[in-house]
């Protein structure tokens, strides 16, 4: 089992990790990221070296699959606010964590159950 | 760089996905027989970090803002291109799925730019660097830089295929804005290999550790 110095890394690291996400609700760019700015730059909107300039700055592209998300943009959007951003980015960072862990041990135990002696 | 479901027709996300899935079974199969017992929680760390970070927009100047991918650090880190991809795939499927942040048919593309090229390219810069210079930051660095530039790159390519940006266009700007966003992926990716040789040198790769102390030797 998980000695108490891993114990201690996974406890900071996770810490850490979500100290990040929180940091992020409030000094993430509100910018478009590099592929937004991109087809922005080819629908004309923008260009090379400057800011996005118009009316409706949409990068959106009709007649495609299209999916809603339960939590777009980091946020539940509504009235939470700030408290909407900081809720989303802790349950993405815990459920990240949790993903991996559920699906290593996953992993091991089919494993481990297949041979017994390895 | 994550491609929304609208840049892209069904069909291409499709034959992206397909390609994506060799690379995550491979992936899978890494987890199951490298990943040893006392990694598990650099992995679960690292990925939840990674999710953090990939979802943390930094002005990148020129009304661009640009994020972390992590793919290099995950792949020195663990020694293997492989855990990029398994630690890549499942903060895409996270933040895709629950957050929209990158599409559902477009993931398959997000996870080979991402996880395998991205993984690929920084684990093997990096080994290859670090024959020459012998130094964990000249050589993880440049690799973190290229782990973020290339996968940019062929993200214009794919979006030209796709009918979404022209093909010069389209590289001219995402090369620039990810030369941008490369270096502080470059200054993030040293600065974290750093912290994790200092305080739990065990849980770095140890071909990286062995080239380190021959480093120091020499």
């Amino acid at each position: 089992m998980m000695d108490q110095k891993n114990m201690k890394f996974l406890i900071i690291g996770v810490l850490l990790a979500l100290v990040i996400a929180i940091i992020a609700v409030f000094f993430a760019s509100p910018d478009p990221d590099g592929l937004d700015s991109t087809a922005l730059i080819a629908s004309g909107q923008k260009s090379l070296t400057a800011p996005a300039t118009g009316e409706n700055i949409s990068v959106d592209a009709p007649g495609h699959f299209s999916y809603e998300s339960p939590m777009p943009d980091y946020n539940l959007g509504g009235n939470w606010g700030s408290m909407g951003g900081i809720i989303a980015m802790v349950i993405g960072t815990l459920l990240t964590f949790g993903a991996v862990m559920g699906l290593v041990w996953l992993l091991k135990k089919r494993k481990s159950s297949k041979k017994p002696v390895s | 760089m994550h491609i929304p479901d609208a840049f892209m027709p069904l069909w291409q996300g499709a034959i992206y996905w397909i390609i994506a899935l060799v690379f995550v079974m491979l992936a899978l199969r890494w987890a199951k027989n490298e990943l040893t017992e006392e990694k598990i929680p650099v992995v679960a760390v690292l990925a939840a970090a990674v999710f953090a970070l990939m979802s943390f927009n930094l002005p990148v100047s020129m009304g661009t803002s640009g994020h972390l991918i992590g793919g290099a650090l995950v792949a020195i880190v663990l020694g293997s291109p492989f855990a990029a991809v398994f630690i890549l795939t499942l903060v895409l499927i996270v933040q895709g799925v629950l957050f929209g942040d990158g599409g559902i048919t477009t993931m398959g593309a997000n996870i080979i730019n991402m996880g395998v090229i991205g993984g690929f390219v920084g684990y093997y810069s990096f080994h290859g660097l670090m024959r020459v210079t012998k130094n964990i930051s000249f050589s993880a660095g440049p690799a973190a830089w290229l782990a973020c530039f290339i996968p940019a790159e062929v993200c214009a390519v794919e979006m030209f295929l796709a009918g979404t940006f022209p093909l010069r266009e389209g590289l001219i700007a995402m090369g620039l804005y990810h030369t941008l966003i490369g270096i502080i992926e470059a200054v993030i990716t040293v600065l974290v290999i750093h912290l994790i040789i200092r305080v739990r040198p065990d849980l770095i790769d140890e071909k990286v550790r062995q080239l380190q102390a021959r480093g120091e030797a020499g």
